[in-house]
């Protein structure tokens, strides 16, 4: 598996606010296959987690890496799912 | 694993946070379950009913009976599905969907359920088994894999809002006491079951060498409630991409076996309805395909194959199943995030899991089924039992009661219809034994803890 180096956590590094990272719903649904036969990708339980398309990896929107690359930032979006 | 498009997003969006309370389907299913709830005993009160709106087809033995009941009501399906469809559209709307995407996929999906209900309603059904549940989801399942349907159709077939709607609204058919009085025993029940499952599942997927977040995904899955658990597990301990699709696949081709197989296997052992119910609460996975195969066991307990109340298995099931089991997947996700960054990974990813995600996981429609129970239950304590078989029950439970089972019907032809196995992702062998183990031992324990240690409980539930 793809190694990640850690980074100190910090809101600015979090994996949210990565180029990397894709976690909204109608994506997430595409992705897994069979998602939407007994659960949903806009469920609560899902929180805000997402695909790190860098290392592949299915992540809570708080953790953070070494390889974080900013996207940029936007006043009122849509939202994840 | 299906073939996206990866091309990341250029902007940022701030926090969901409270922002969920209209981005999220939980909470969609909420405020329309809740409103329907409200306007339903606005009516009530004001000396009038949502029966009219609430059709459902009437029992019927002959085809000009049926002719019948439907040129005298075709005005009420009109308006009951136009009523849906607004409701499911401004709230599918605000998540994100395309509207002329859903209203087509909507109008199949009405005219599917309206035929399902109404064979369920043949006086000879019971006679060939034609529970509508089964029915529907044999159906969805032979039109998405045998005739194949375009995906944008995918549309109106969202199993999970269907169903999180269904579970508000059965809330207010039942009393906030009773839910008071079966919770306890439904959530110590339900937390042995899910412990030791999760145990099982995970002991056996590590033993057999399978990555120790791919065992914890599957062990959510089997434990808590299935594929939601599964992802909600995955995304805590930063699985690898591929494990929740194999997760899915597993929880899926168990839960589409339960539903056919607990229900049938719980009548031959003669299972009282409750015991049946609180049965199918423990032992299936996601809450659909349990609101499935439990509906067919209270089926059969109407029809008089077992017995008990049809009610007495709903009530028994969603206690086990939401109450018991569901609300505990953002304790079970912080608990092994933290596990997962403290012990599996420590030098691989940062971010400490906050405690917070417990909440931000909790699956509110919970929140709704509590609080259409609490706000009928207390609307209504002025009434004698008497009165309120009278004039509650028709008036204001019954309506909301056959709304409610429209959305169950909706949910169980959405599951058929969503599922095609040609699509699920490759599960591979060790994590369908690792499943397997933990779902046999789910079964037996389920068993012992509902027929014999908790069966009086259950037996003699009064909803």
């Amino acid at each position: 598996m793809t190694t990640i180096t850690p980074a100190t956590p910090h809101p600015l590094r979090e994996c949210r606010t990565c180029r990397h990272f894709r976690n909204d719903a109608a994506f997430l649904e595409a992705a897994f296959a069979g998602l939407t036969s007994m659960s949903s990708g806009y469920g609560s339980v899902r929180a805000e987690d997402g695909i790190c398309l860098r290392h592949d990896r299915y992540l809570r929107a708080h953790a953070s890496c070494a390889d974080h690359a900013p996207r940029v930032a936007e006043r009122a979006g849509p939202a994840a799912g | 694993m299906a073939n996206v498009d990866v091309h990341p997003n250029p902007a940022v969006s701030p926090p969901l946070r409270w922002r969920e309370l209209w981005l999220k389907e939980d909470w969609w299913a909420i405020w329309l379950g809740l409103g329907i709830v409200v306007a339903a005993y606005a009516f009530f009160a004001g000396g009038g009913s949502i029966r009219w709106i609430a059709v459902t087809p009437a029992k019927w033995s002959t085809w000009p009976q049926l002719g019948a009941h439907f040129a005298a009501n075709y005005d009420r399906y009109i308006v009951q599905f136009l009523a849906w469809l607004a409701a499911f559209s401004l709230a599918l709307t605000a998540l994100g969907h395309k509207a002329r995407d859903f209203i087509p996929s909507f109008l199949i999906l009405y005219a599917l359920s309206v035929v399902i209900f109404t064979l369920g309603q043949w006086d000879k059904a019971a006679t060939y088994n034609l529970e509508p549940p089964l029915v529907a989801l044999a159906v969805g399942l032979v039109l998405s894999n045998l005739v194949g349907l375009p995906r944008w159709l995918d549309a109106g077939f969202r199993v999970e809002f269907y169903v999180k709607t269904g579970i508000v609204l059965l809330g207010a058919t039942l009393p906030f006491t009773l839910i008071v009085w079966a919770g306890p025993a439904a959530i110590l029940q339900a937390s042995i079951v899910s412990v030791v499952t999760f145990a099982v599942i995970y002991g056996v997927a590590v033993r057999l060498g399978l990555d120790k977040r791919l065992a914890a995904t599957l062990g959510a899955g089997g434990a808590v409630c299935g594929v939601s658990a599964a992802i909600a597990v995955a995304g805590a301990v930063g699985a690898k991409r591929e494990h929740a699709p194999i997760a899915i696949t597993t929880v899926i081709l168990w839960a589409i076996v339960m539903i056919f197989v607990l229900p049938f296997v719980a009548q031959y052992l003669h299972l009282p309805a409750g015991v049946g119910g609180a049965w199918i609460g423990t032992s299936e996975f996601a809450d659909a395909a349990g609101f499935a195969a439990a509906q067919t066991y209270g089926n059969l307990a109407g029809h008089g194959a077992v017995a008990g109340t049809s009610e007495q298995a709903i009530v028994a099931y969603t206690l086990i199943k939401v109450v018991g089991r569901d609300v505990w997947i953002g304790i079970w996700a912080f608990v092994l995030a933290i596990i997962a960054t403290t012990q599996w990974e420590r030098a691989e990813t940062g971010g400490k899991p906050q405690a917070a995600e417990i909440w931000w996981r909790f699956p509110k429609f919970v929140i709704g089924f509590l609080a259409a129970s609490l706000l009928i239950t207390l609307a209504t304590t002025g009434y004698s039992l008497a009165d309120y078989n009278k004039s509650v029950v028709p008036a204001l439970v019954t309506p909301i009661k056959d709304l409610r089972t429209w959305a169950f019907i909706f949910c169980f032809l959405s599951i058929g219809l969503t599922t095609r196995f040609g699509e699920l992702a490759s599960a591979g062998k060790k994590p369908f034994l690792a499943f397997s183990a933990g779902a046999i031992v789910n079964v037996i324990v389920g068993f012992l803890l509902s027929a014999f240690v908790f069966a009086a409980h259950w037996e003699s539930l009064a909803p």
